[in-house]
């Protein structure tokens, strides 16, 4: 079975500004996909050349068989696309929103309104149809418009940032929705700047300033990206800036990072160095425990490793 | 070809909703042409009646005094008062009390009575040229009326006719009321300002809520949306035009004496022209309040001053008569004076639908073609 999504050598600059820069990757059928990147990185920019909706500069992609470049029309028809700007619209209510969204697609009649159903029921808002879109909470709107873009039963969902701005709690909930529809063999591509979402996708990229330097599971990520045990250490009498010094120095520490009220000391594997050792650099009390390495980390790591090959801070890639 | 179809009804019927929720979309289109043909119709009225006059009558005779009467017997000048000397015309004028002086010199009864040639002076602020001009054409029809009678009476009542005579016969409009002129104009210039602007307003707001770039992930085609779009407000424009006809007819006694099929023909098309001309001014600008100043300035002006509408287009001078050639207003306004005043039909008025249909076809091509589906 040929992957559901094949990208070779993407790029689009807008005037001397390069956006997205040579990209290369591909999606397999029922995978979720996440791309992970600050604000600016080139993640939207992405997912709009995907959806033909911005045609490349270089390169190409085939996305459910079709290709971006010569047949959009063929790529619009087999997508589903949930805009970071998401847009129902508000005075209509939630079928109506649903009903334009379905016949966008040349759905109509009885099959739509079966369909119609059936979608409501699967993001749990069976009822709700009749509701004003604009009186839902931004959770539940976040569901109409995962459900208008599932309505037509798309081979391939594009979700761009879909739980901007939600709470955790509703954010879990729609990724319960996520892994649902991938488990029924929908391919999901879904960009975040969420570390906790990263980890909950089947493969992520990440991507920094246009280029996508990274690309595996999330184990493989922190693997590659993050190796050694990780310390989370806590306490003690010298002040932050100090104490993160004097962990540095230590043989065999790779990295130091301010994590809250404490520290998160990343040590090379195959180092002597203990907890005790590193409670014993700081003086006071201090607690050390053994933590994982997170996405956090491997993001920090790889965004440190670009700007490092890169020579400059350009490749945080400020929005 | 049919899932085309569906997906232009699927735009149809969604543009509907968003009209029928918003109360300002349905005053604009439905109360707003309503009350302006209302305000127009009454407010903007050409005839000038009861003009005020001033009287500075020196000779204070009879005569002078049956002058004055003949003046103001058809209420086409109302008299406002004496004044006392000739200096206080200027006054008069400066403060708006008067638009005319009638000055009769002291002797007027004894010249008439000698049989000699008695001069009145009628005095006319000039600042309003319109109204000047029909104060002075009523001045002299009066004062013909009054030699004829003084010469009647000093032949003793003897029947004279006049060497030559010519009189006119006004066909369509034989009272001259401005309402007949004004309503076909006022409708053209009403419907070209609502239509124009609530299509403007359409567009941009998808582009400015972000739901165009959702509308353009889905497999809806270019001129599927500019069809889709359109399709609810040319509904709605109709309904204007009967309204506005309606009461055109109910409120002015607007008659129609010509063929109503080519009347609606020819609405139909101004109005896509003009809902077409909104949709490419929304598809440039991107942005409701650009366009909402675009469509006032594009629509307002043309249709007001170039259309015919208050200003005789055979009167402009040779460019602006010219550019008047592309105002659609103008040829909608031919067709409704012509279809409601003179009874004319399609034998007369095929020139003025083939430039509204060109017009239409022109505006729907250009909003397709610049319609750009890729976002910048």
């Amino acid at each position: 079975m040929s992957p559901a999504i094949v990208v070779d050598g993407l790029s689009r600059r807008f005037g001397r500004f390069t956006a997205v820069d040579d990209v290369s990757f591909e999606v397999g059928r029922g995978e979720v996909f996440g791309y992970l990147g600050a604000n600016g990185a080139g993640k939207s920019t992405t997912i709009r050349m995907l959806c033909g909706l911005l045609a490349p500069t270089a390169g190409d992609a085939v996305v459910a068989g079709a290709r971006v470049s010569t047949q959009p029309e063929e790529v619009r028809a087999r997508i589903g696309y949930m805009s970071q700007r998401f847009s129902l619209y508000p005075e209509l209510r939630v079928a109506e929103n649903l009903e334009f969204f379905g016949g966008a697609h040349g759905m109509g009649g009885r099959s739509l309104a079966r369909r119609l159903e059936a979608v409501l029921e699967r993001v749990g808002l069976a009822g709700l149809g009749r509701e004003r879109t604009q009186d839902l909470p931004g959770g539940m709107r976040q569901r109409v418009a995962l459900a208008g873009a599932i309505l037509h039963e798309p081979a391939v969902v594009f979700l761009d940032e879909p739980t901007a701005g939600v709470d955790p709690w509703v954010r879990r909930r729609f990724w319960g929705l996520i892994r649902e529809l991938a488990d029924g063999g929908t391919t999901i591509f879904v960009t975040t700047h969420y570390m906790d979402e990263a980890e909950l996708c089947g493969r992520v990229g990440l991507m920094v300033a246009g280029r996508l330097p990274a690309l595996d599971t999330p184990e493989g990520l922190k693997r590659t990206h993050a190796p050694g045990r990780v310390w989370s250490v806590r306490g003690g009498e010298l002040p932050p800036e100090q104490a993160r010094l004097r962990l540095a120095a230590l043989p065999g520490v790779l990295d130091v990072q301010s994590m809250g009220a404490g520290l998160r000391v990343r040590v090379d594997r195959h180092a002597t160095l203990g907890a005790d050792d590193l409670a014993a650099s700081l003086s006071g009390t201090v607690e050390v425990e053994e933590d994982a390495a997170s996405m956090e980390d491997v993001f920090l790591a790889v965004v440190d490793a670009e700007a490092q090959r890169v020579g400059t801070a350009a490749a945080f890639g400020e929005a | 070809m049919r899932r085309g179809l569906v997906r232009i009804g699927a735009l149809a019927a969604k543009e509907a909703l968003h009209i029928r929720r918003d109360p300002f979309t349905l005053y604009l289109a439905l109360a707003l042409p309503l009350l302006m043909i209302v305000l127009f119709g009454y407010g903007v009225s050409l005839d000038i009646d009861h003009i005020p006059l001033a009287v500075h009558d020196e000779d204070r005779s009879p005569e002078s005094r049956a002058l004055v009467d003949a003046f103001t017997a058809a209420h086409e000048f109302e008299a406002v008062g004496a004044l006392e000397d000739a200096g206080a015309a200027g006054e008069a004028f400066a403060r708006g009390r008067a638009s005319a002086v009638l000055t009769v010199p002291a002797g007027y009864a004894d010249r008439l009575a000698r049989g000699e040639v008695a001069t009145v002076a009628l005095l006319l602020d000039a600042s309003d040229a319109q109204a000047t001009q029909q104060a002075l054409t009523r001045a002299d029809a009066l004062a013909q009326v009054v030699t004829a009678e003084v010469v009647q009476a000093r032949l003793g009542g003897m029947q004279v006719a006049a060497p030559l005579s010519a009189r006119a016969w006004t066909r369509y409009n034989p009272a001259g009321r401005s309402a007949l002129f004004l309503v076909p104009g006022l409708t053209a210039y009403v419907l070209a300002i609502v239509c124009v602007l609530l299509t403007s307003l359409a567009v941009a707001r998808e582009w400015e809520r972000g739901s165009m770039e959702q509308l353009f992930s889905t497999p809806v085609g270019r001129l599927e949306i500019i069809v889709g779009k359109l399709l609810p407000y040319l509904a709605l424009g109709g309904v204007q035009v009967l309204l506005v006809l309606t009461a055109g007819a109910w409120i002015f006694d607007v008659p129609a004496r010509g063929d109503l099929v080519v009347l609606a023909v020819a609405s139909l098309l101004f109005l896509v022209g003009m809902l077409g001309q909104g949709l490419l001014i929304s598809v440039v600008t991107r942005n409701q309040l650009v366009a909402t100043q675009a469509s006032t300035m594009s629509a307002m002006l043309p249709s007001m001053l170039l259309s015919g509408f208050m200003f005789p287009i055979a009167n402009m001078p040779g460019v602006l008569r010219a550019l008047s050639h592309v105002v659609p207003a103008r040829y909608f306004i031919t067709v409704l004076r012509g279809v409601l005043l003179k009874g004319t039909g399609w034998a007369e008025l095929w020139p003025d639908l083939g430039m509204l249909a060109l017009f239409a076809t022109l505006m729907i091509a250009a909003s397709t073609a610049r319609f750009q589906r890729k976002l910048a």
